[in-house]
């Protein structure tokens, strides 16, 4: 569905120029510029069906790719095929098989409320008039916009605009669904809302959802594989559990004994805090499941108390982010 | 033909969007036409005390207004929202979702933010049109009329050519409001009256680099029955529509290069 073969992006940014008209000119024919490599190396293969989240630091590179494979951007090197064509160059036939929707930027006609653009979007996606209605209705049921599905635009509030703007990207019934920072400033309620709709958006019709994020619940909640963007590089791609057991350090068990203070000698289970009859152990779910480490532990001596704590995925991302900046400020 | 179609669904929703304020609509509507009326009368009242400027009488004058109100905004009715607004477009990343649709970018701008408020310049440019037809006893023939139409839509191409080629920078700059300025609006304050009040290097300019000439002074001799061409050829009076097309045939080169260096560079 979608291919990425060592796809690298620089844009060119210009050296600042002097002010003045003159200056503006001169600038049309004379012009200094830089390039700045924004992403470089990526390469990944994306299956029908799947969804995908992309996480990273600001200015990590998201977004570019984002906009890469919507076809807003041409690659400077490498090749990215979706849907069996390359989406910059054949950007108009793309453009009909992907939705996408840019943060908060609208493409809702904004004193007319969101069924006026529908229609307009019905002609100029040649949706046939029975699929239409019947997007519509599915959309608007889902995300509960029948309440404002008549207001203007700008009397929307944030969360509401954001669930017109997704329906508006939907209503062709595209294969792939680009969202870049879809949640961004909404609220719990309409963030849940939003998330439940893109599962069930998948498991309906096998819409394949590509989106960027900063919000580690969107990806815990909406994804099952996450890619991990910094500095313009891949450093993770795969499964939310195993991304938890690779940078996560795994779950934490503390238990309080009863009397007795030896912790356990197990490979699987590492005592990572002693103090009195208190003991931390960590272990990686993958090597060991919850029940089997409980049962364990609790095997030859009796616990008094016992707490389990997850790795927290915020709280590890923010640490890799940090040691990644630290080791580029380094080099 | 599909296009058309699709077309006049932008029209509809355009006017549709503007007229659910029915109050602010006539209100921009009778504003607009008091301040193109002052300027018209403006005219008149310079012309009334000096008579005529370089042989141009008043209602002469009056008429190269006309013609360059007209043609501006007919030409302003589909370019000056889409192309005025370009650079924030860039800037706030609009114009990447606008790249994601499955229309020529140029096409989708032009129609989605056409502004159905020009309509009432477009009202008053044709009056005034009217109005200085009939005060010089012109007696124009059927032929004369289409000419007439035929010079309204070169100039039209020339004013949107200016709207798009000052765009186009925005490609790769960040700000660029001095040259639009400069060119739009600056510039164009020179065929408020007869070009050939200017010395010798501002005509060359108006009729060989950024020829606006051709929106209103060389095309109004025709109409006027005048012989004041300057240096150049009598022809030229019939060229607006061939300048036009030049011009705007050139603005969408250059707009399609534009739009493949932003795919490729970024802004
Ligand atoms: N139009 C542009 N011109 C020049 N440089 C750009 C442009 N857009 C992005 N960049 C640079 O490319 C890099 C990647 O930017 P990108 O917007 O893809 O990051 P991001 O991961 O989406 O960040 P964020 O989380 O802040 O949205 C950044 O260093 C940014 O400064
Ligand atoms: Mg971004």
């Amino acid at each position: 569905m979608i291919e990425v073969h060592d796809v690298s992006k620089s844009y060119r940014v210009n050296r600042p120029r002097r002010e003045g008209w003159l200056a503006a000119v001169q600038s049309l024919y004379a012009r200094a510029y830089d390039w700045k490599t924004a992403v470089s190396g990526l390469n990944f293969h994306i299956t029908e069906g799947e969804l995908v989240g992309f996480i990273g630091p600001n200015g990590a590179g998201k977004s570019t790719t984002v906009k890469m494979l919507s076809g807003v951007l041409t690659p400077t090197s490498g090749r990215i095929i979706t849907n069996g064509i390359e989406p910059s160059r054949d950007r108009k036939h793309n453009a009909m098989h992907i939705g996408v929707v840019f943060g908060q930027r609208s493409q809702l006609y904004w004193d007319l409320p969101m069924d006026d653009t529908f229609r307009l979007f019905q002609r100029m996606y040649r949706i046939d008039p029975a699929v239409f209605r019947r997007n519509v209705d599915f959309m608007v049921e889902l995300l509960e916009m029948k309440g404002f599905y008549r207001t203007p635009i700008r009397q929307l509030s944030l969360g509401q605009k954001m669930r017109a703007n997704l329906a508006a990207a939907l209503l062709h019934d595209p294969r792939i669904l680009y969202l870049d920072e879809p949640t961004i400033g909404l609220d719990v309620i309409a963030k849940t809302n939003i998330r439940r709709f893109l599962k069930e958006l998948n498991a309906e019709k096998k819409t394949t959802v590509i989106l960027t994020t900063h919000d580690m619940d969107d990806i815990e909640e909406v994804c099952e594989r996450l890619m991990m963007i910094d500095d313009g590089q891949i450093i993770y791609d795969g499964g939310l559990q195993a991304f938890n057991s690779q940078f996560g350090g795994g779950t934490m068990l503390e238990v309080e004994y009863k009397g007795c203070n030896a912790p356990l000698d197990d490979p699987r289970l590492q005592v990572v805090a002693h103090t009195g009859n208190n003991v931390t152990y960590q272990f990686d779910r993958t090597d060991i499941s919850l029940g089997e480490a409980v049962s364990l532990v609790s095997r030859r001596h009796e616990l008094r108390d016992l707490r389990l704590r997850e790795p927290e995925l915020e709280k590890t991302i923010g640490m890799i982010y940090t040691k990644n900046k630290r080791q580029r400020e380094l080099k | 033909m599909d296009y058309a179609s699709l077309y006049w669904t932008f029209i509809r929703i355009n006017i549709k969007a503007k007229t659910e304020y029915r109050a602010a609509f006539l209100l921009t509507f009778l504003s607009r036409g008091i301040v193109w009326s002052t300027e018209f009368a403006l005219i008149w009242v310079l012309l009334y005390k000096f008579q005529s400027i370089a042989g141009w009488g008043q209602y002469e004058v009056m008429f190269l207004y006309a013609l360059n109100l007209t043609s501006y905004s007919l030409a302003a009715f589909f370019c000056f929202h889409p192309f005025t607004k370009l650079p924030a477009k860039i800037q706030s990343g609009e114009f990447d979702e606008l790249l994601t649709k499955p229309m020529n970018p140029l096409l989708y701008l032009m129609s989605r933010e056409f502004t159905a408020s020009y309509f009432s310049n477009v009202a008053f440019g044709m009056l005034f049109i009217g109005i200085c037809i009939s005060q010089l006893k012109l007696s124009l023939s059927a032929w004369d009329f289409f000419f007439l139409f035929i010079t309204l839509v070169g100039g039209t191409l020339i004013q949107a050519a200016a709207f798009i080629y000052t765009a186009i920078p925005s490609f790769w700059m960040v700000r660029n409001t001095s040259i639009a300025q400069l060119l739009l609006f600056d510039f164009k304050d020179f065929i408020r009256y007869p070009v050939s009040i200017y010395p010798a290097s501002i005509q060359i300019v108006l009729t060989l680099i950024v020829p606006y000439a051709f929106i209103n002074f060389y095309p109004a001799q025709y109409f006027l029955g005048k012989q004041d061409f300057l240096m150049f050829h009598p022809l030229f009076q019939y060229l607006t529509l061939a300048v036009g097309s030049v011009l705007f045939a050139g603005a969408l080169l250059l707009w399609n290069w534009g739009i493949k260096q932003y795919h490729s560079t970024g802004s």
